[in-house]
């Protein structure tokens, strides 16, 4: 690959971690607007119900489902390991619902985002991350997972008081097996990007993974009939939190985007900056950590300078050509392995077309867009805004500032790669 | 590693039965259901 193009590619990789981070963070705002009594298995089910929408319509809106068809007749190996990863998110969520309630968000967010430090072991162990790579950029990227992570202790501290006394250990197992869960997730991901396809087909068939096991772990815990009953009860906050789950899927697909281009070990701990969005959207919309003494502000602080210094050192540590080339042996070991076309793995490593496909909208595409969107607007109107303060300025603010992300990491992905 | 003829299902299985990298999140996502079911 030519200098100029890894270069350009691996800058654009950076870019998805960072508005991967704001989106994923941003995903958690919805859901604090649910204040009802829903199980935390149901609550799972309905925000998967949002992805699962926004994993097809989303696809189908960029690109068209086409060349998803396309994807999985050069590697269909990879619709296993994509239902796989599917099946490892629904788990995660789920837990991090117990360990939500069990210990706070603000003391499970750093906990599970201790994924990122899994993802750079797997990354360097399975798929030749960080060879040749020289000390220096070791040095950033671990060194700024560290940073990172003791940033995102910093502020669970900071908040511990929050924490409900009694079910704490379990909360904390809870928060560990997500972070646990969702690092080791990001072994189908790679292996997906190093074998060519394309992350918004990746998200199709993970999502059937995602509706399947949390439908049946809904029903094997609650039971059908309860839980169709608190799904009708719930009708109120189901758009609420499917919209959370929407916003997740947008910030989930900028990670995807991020992994392929820079590797897990970078692009895990770049889009785990969600945490400081989540923190904003918190303290600015939810009024948290209101009333709590200097001492806490000093803390919050100093742990979101670490995490900002950690995020800036891996951003800069960007893989060399040596590092690059071990990548591709990488890829060539799976292309070697699952007798994919070596074009195909080239190409897709690339972000350029393969073949003369068309990536033409179908009807079927619309209909996806449609059913969605109309699906979304029915939500909305039985939707009841609960009786809660909320900073109405932050939250247009920081929505602003997601959207203008979003626009701007749309624009580069499709000038450079075309949604590749 | 020997390739494989992906051609077939069966091959296609054989490939991925036999990648550790298959196994590893197996594992993780069935101590992950156990987790949760102590959670209940």
């Amino acid at each position: 690959m030519p200098a100029a193009r890894r270069r350009s590619l691996q800058a654009l990789g950076i870019f998805c971690g960072f508005a991967a981070g704001a989106w994923l963070g941003g995903a958690e705002a919805p859901i604090k607007l649910v204040t009802t009594d829903i199980s935390p298995v149901t609550v799972s089910l309905i925000m998967v119900c949002g992805v699962f929408l926004a994993r097809w319509s989303v696809p189908a809106f960029i690109r068209g489902t086409s060349q998803v068809r396309n994807d999985v007749r050069q590697a269909p190996h990879l619709v296993v390991w994509a239902v796989l990863a599917g099946c490892m998110w629904a788990v995660a969520n789920t837990l991090t619902i117990y360990a939500i309630r069990d210990v706070g968000l603000t003391i499970a967010f750093p906990l599970w985002n201790s994924n990122s430090l899994l993802g750079i072991f797997w990354g360097v162990v399975l798929f030749n991350e960080l060879h040749h790579a020289g000390w220096k950029r070791w040095l950033g990227v671990l060194g700024g997972a560290v940073f990172m992570f003791a940033g995102a202790t910093l502020l669970a501290i900071a908040s511990s008081h929050q924490a409900a006394p009694g079910r704490a250990t379990m909360g904390v197992l809870a928060a560990l097996g997500a972070g646990i869960l969702w690092g080791t997730m990001y072994i189908p991901y790679r292996k997906a990007y190093l074998t060519g396809m394309n992350p918004l087909s990746f998200v199709t068939f993970f999502t059937v993974g995602e509706l399947a096991t949390m439908s049946l772990l809904a029903i094997g815990y609650r039971g059908a009939t309860p839980l169709w009953h608190e799904l009708v009860s719930a009708r109120p906050v189901l758009f609420w939190l499917m919209l959370g789950g929407f916003v997740w899927v947008l910030g989930d697909l900028f990670q995807q985007f991020a992994t392929k281009y820079v590797g897990i070990s970078r692009g895990i701990p770049l889009s785990n900056t969600n945490q400081l969005w989540g923190l904003l959207w918190g303290i600015l919309v939810f009024h948290e950590l209101q009333g709590a003494g200097r001492a806490v502000y000093v803390q919050v602080a100093g742990g979101s300078l670490l995490m900002g210094a950690g995020a800036v050192a891996i951003a800069l540590s960007s893989a060399t050509e040596r590092e690059h080339s071990s990548w591709q042996d990488a890829a060539d070991r799976e292309s070697h392995r699952y007798e994919v076309e070596g074009e195909y793995v080239r190409a897709g490593m690339e972000g350029r077309a393969y073949g003369a496909g068309t990536s033409r909208r179908s009807v079927l595409d619309w209909l996806l867009i449609f059913c969605a969107t109309a699906l979304f607007v029915v939500l909305a109107a039985v939707a009841k805004f609960p009786h809660i303060d909320i900073g109405v300025g932050w939250a247009i603010a920081l929505s602003a500032a997601m959207i203008t992300l979003l626009a701007a990491c749309g624009i580069a992905l499709w000038r450079t790669t075309r949604f590749r | 590693m020997s390739p494989a003829n992906t051609d077939s299902p069966r091959s296609l299985f054989r490939a991925i039965a036999t990648d550790l990298h298959f196994w590893i999140p197996l594992i993780v996502l069935a101590g992950g259901l156990l987790l949760l079911d102590k959670l209940r």
